[in-house]
């Protein structure tokens, strides 16, 4: 190991033992800022982005009647439109700081009020499928990796690949079809179910279950090969072999040693790509007709709600954000060698 | 009963078809010590891994491998599982992954002791003996809730010991304990293993390239010659007269500082060059240079050093890890800022702009020192040598360039070395690579960090013979970066003892090394393993 190239290793060697917890604030903080930083830049790019879009936002909303030039005008003017765009982004930064995300063209509603609406159902069905496919990921990815090269490494490698690529709506669509009449195709509750609690949260589960089992699908195969690719970089490890020599069993070996290593990688995957599930949810909303915010989005983009857009734009930018923040926090708690760094 | 008796072991791996082990026969009573030495490659550790068989599912082994008594080859897993670390443990080398990374070392080295204790250990009970055996390896007991990257070489070492003892084996196999550490603590440490293996009357086994270290600690020594036994005796016996060519290239290696024989000649089958050229005017000079770092508390890194070296010189730069020998060059180098004082090259300082570096890096190259990550496995010798031409936009046939370095650096005939890629060529042939890569840039001074540390005890003698052959031949002049005090006295014309980032003592060669004046320079001296008995008043002072 040569340490020319790489700075401050003897500072390493000679100074006094790190006190742990000492820059722990200033990480977080630097994380946190950082976090907003990026926040920042989302507000602006959401803002020019969907000015950019093809198509008059306002032509739109008359979806095809008959409008007159001071019909479109007074609405452009109604909705601040008509003025330059940095008065425009002003404007729009302003309400923002002031929790307002403008009004819904559309359902003529505060778009947070419409956000708020969508924003549970997506919680759920994200969260719950998350589990669920974290947890199997891990499993599978686990024991392919440490029985390298066998009949179950080899199965379900590929089964996880062919399910990845496997585009979202058509394997919704094909269960659908392949399910029919078991489960219920559409909404989140039947409107009919009595409204005590233990029939709502059966009802609920059972319109949640064909697109839980698609979500899973699509998306446990990286969590599998992330854990598989780790695993097996941790299998030639020295530290392994004096676990071995200490006498341990082998699933003794896997699961104090090499699975703890194996998982850091792994977990911030599972965070960085918790922020992107939300808005990957998109599809599986759309054939299920899922009351979330996927659906909210796609149903804003077809119809050109433009306050809509934003507004989800921010919402799911910012998720992405925060689960980056998190990871990164997460990692340093589980990770000695950062906090030291 | 012997401890440890191997009758004709042999290991194969599946994959590779060859015998790592051929036919060895060993026996170790009880409170014994057995040095193995060997180079890379040669089988020691497939030998050491098989006592406790470690060996990875494709190696098969034949023979026997007798513990207490008791064939460890026909064992049923339980019983492997129950003689391991109890019977026979083994230190790892520490320094580098043999140690979990995310756990904290109280929890490791308490592992084994939960693992084998028949009777239950409550957790302050556990607590105490681990606070036991950190004390034993002279480590407060505060250090157990360290985490291993918060620990130096030394204290890994440390740990690893403290493990080692933890389930009170009879059998200690020690696999190169001692080799990433530098000689104050690699004499730390084997002192430290020799006591307590006394005191507890251990068998121990220790593997290792570095015949001196192993004849300082065993009191027998087995050599091995791929994958053979070829010599074993009493250590003094085989480190004065070796009567094998490969041990006697072995004891060769390594010269004993003061001897005037080894002075200028390195153990090597080529010529020598006959005279030492006298060196010519200043080259590089460093005036009161500081640098200090401010990252957990202040660090003054590199505190005030003047040192020159003129042309066609090789000054070797020693001291411990720490010392601030490798901020000295890399401050030389430029890859680091100096926070006061200047760095001035051919008279002039040296520039700090990224133009200005660049054209004053083709001048100064550096030598790392492990060949093997400083190549890129996927470019060919010719890539890798060329890349340095192109940087710099040598003029002229880039390929007659590539050809003219790879002949300095004695790869001959050149054209068979240029499609070869890294992992087909030999450690040493790896390092001549890197140096061809930068003469190929024609340099005025090489900057080498430990040249030869990561090769081949044999190799060692003929990399160092190359530098001196391109200082006679070409006038090259060396910065030589070591904690090895026998590379400069194979080579140095003069050497600087770095400590505390001071240099504490300068001057030529023979007068420091065999005059030293400082303390520090006497304590490194002294801490060289030897085969004869130490002078404690030298080990004291």
């Amino acid at each position: 190991m040569s340490d020319i190239l790489t700075p401050t290793e003897e500072a390493l060697a000679e100074a006094p033992p790190p006190t742990r917890g000492g820059g722990a604030l200033r990480y977080v903080l630097t994380k946190i800022g950082g976090g907003l930083v990026s926040f920042a830049l989302v507000i602006v790019l959401g803002f020019l982005l969907f000015r950019a879009l093809p198509g008059d936002v306002v032509a739109t909303m008359f979806r095809g009647r008959p409008a007159t030039p001071e019909m479109i005008a007074n609405l452009k003017h109604q909705y601040g439109l008509d003025l330059p765009l940095w008065q425009q982004f002003v404007n729009y930064v302003g309400d923002l700081l002031r929790g307002d995300l403008g009004d819904s063209y559309v359902y003529r509603v505060p778009v947070w009020q419409k956000i708020e609406e969508r924003f549970w159902p997506t919680v759920l069905l994200v969260g719950v499928s998350t589990l669920i496919s974290v947890a199997l990921g891990l499993w599978m990815g686990t024991r392919s990796g440490w029985r390298r090269g066998s009949r179950f490494d080899r199965i379900s490698t590929g089964v996880a690949l062919a399910l990845w690529s496997t585009p979202t709506f058509w394997l919704g669509m094909l269960l659908l079809a392949a399910t029919t009449g078991l489960f219920p195709t559409a909404g989140i509750v039947y409107s009919d179910t009595p409204p005590d609690f233990f029939s709502q949260a059966l009802d609920i589960a059972h319109h949640m279950v064909l697109p839980t089992i698609t979500m899973v699908a699509v998306t446990y195969a990286q969590y599998q090969l992330v854990m598989r690719s780790s695993l097996i970089e941790e299998m030639g490890a020295d530290y392994l072999t004096t676990a071995r020599a200490k006498g341990l069993r082998d699933d003794e070996v896997r699961r104090k040693h090499a699975v703890p290593n194996a998982l850091l990688p792994t977990v911030t995957l599972v965070f960085l790509h918790l922020g992107f599930v939300i808005a990957g949810a998109i599809s599986v909303e759309t054939v299920f007709s899922w009351p979330g915010l996927g659906r909210l989005t796609y149903d804003a983009l077809r119809v050109g709600d433009l306050p809509l857009l934003q507004g989800t734009f921010v919402v799911l930018a910012g998720a992405v954000i925060v689960m980056n923040v998190f990871a990164d926090l997460l990692y340093r708690v589980l990770d000695p060698r950062v906090r030291a760094a | 009963m012997p401890l440890l008796e191997l009758r004709d072991l042999s290991v194969r791996y599946r994959n590779r078809g060859v015998e790592a082990v051929r036919g060895v026969n060993l026996t170790l009573d009880a409170g014994e010590t057995l040095g193995l030495a060997g180079e890379s490659g040669c089988g020691k550790s497939t030998l050491a891994m098989s006592v406790l068989r470690l060996l990875p599912p494709n190696a098969d082994i034949s023979g026997e491998i007798l513990l207490d008594g008791e064939d460890v080859t026909t064992m049923k897993w339980g019983r492997l599982r129950a003689v391991r670390w109890t019977s026979a443990a083994i230190v790892f080398q520490g320094a580098m992954h043999a140690l979990n990374p995310v756990q904290r070392v109280r929890d490791q080295i308490a592992e084994p002791i939960e693992l084998h204790s028949k009777t239950e250990y409550s957790a302050s009970a556990l607590r105490k003996r681990v606070h036991e055996l950190l004390a034993q390896v002279e480590l407060p007991a505060e250090k157990g809730d360290s985490y291993p990257h918060e620990l130096s070489g030394g204290q890994k070492q440390r740990v690893m010991i403290a493990m080692a003892l933890a389930c009170e084996p009879r059998l200690v196999i020690a696999d190169e304990p001692t080799t990433a550490l530098d000689v104050i603590v690699q004499a730390q440490v084997l002192a430290l293993m020799s006591d307590l293996v006394a005191e507890k009357d251990i068998g121990l086994v220790m593997i290792s390239h570095d015949l001196a270290v192993l004849a300082s600690t065993c009191e027998r020594l087995a050599v091995m010659y791929q994958g053979s036994l070829v010599e074993e005796g009493l250590s003094a016996e085989v480190i004065t007269n070796p009567q094998h060519t490969h041990t006697q290239t072995l004891a060769a290696a390594f010269p004993t500082v003061g001897d005037p024989g080894s002075r200028y000649a390195p153990a090597t089958s080529t010529t020598l060059p006959d005279a030492v050229p006298a060196p010519g005017d200043e080259l590089l000079r460093t005036s009161d240079l500081h640098v200090t770092f401010r990252t957990r508390g202040v660090t003054h890194a590199v505190a005030g050093v003047d040192l020159s070296v003129r042309r066609g010189e090789i000054v070797a730069l020693v001291g411990q890890s720490g010392s601030g020998k490798t901020t000295l060059a890399r401050t030389i180098l430029g890859l680091q800022e100096p926070t006061s004082g200047q760095v001035t090259y051919d008279g002039k300082p040296v520039p700090r702009s990224t133009r200005g570096l660049k054209a004053y890096r083709r001048q100064v190259q550096l030598v790392l020192q492990d060949p093997t990550s400083a190549l890129n496995p996927r470019h060919s010798v010719y890539e890798s040598i060329a890349e340095g031409l192109r940087i710099h936009k040598v003029p002229g046939d880039e390929r007659e360039h590539v050809a003219a370095a790879l002949d300095a650096a004695e790869l001959r005939p050149p054209q068979e070395f240029m499609p070869l890629l890294p992992h087909q060529l030999s450690g040493g042939q790896r390092q001549r690579v890197v140096i061809a890569g930068a003469l190929a840039l024609e340099p005025k001074l090489l900057v080498a960090d430990e040249p030869v540390a990561s090769l081949d005890a044999s190799v060692r003698g003929e990399i160092l013979a190359l530098l001196l052959r391109l200082r006679a031949n070409l006038g090259l002049a060396a910065l030589v970066i070591t904690h090895d005090l026998g590379l400069a006295w194979n080579i140095a014309d003069r050497v600087a003892v770095m400590y505390q980032g001071e240099l504490v003592e300068v001057g030529p060669v023979d007068e420091v090394l065999n005059d030293p004046k400082h303390d520090y320079t006497r304590s490194l001296l002294a801490a060289l393993p030897t085969t004869q008995p130490k002078e404690t008043d030298l080990a004291s002072g």
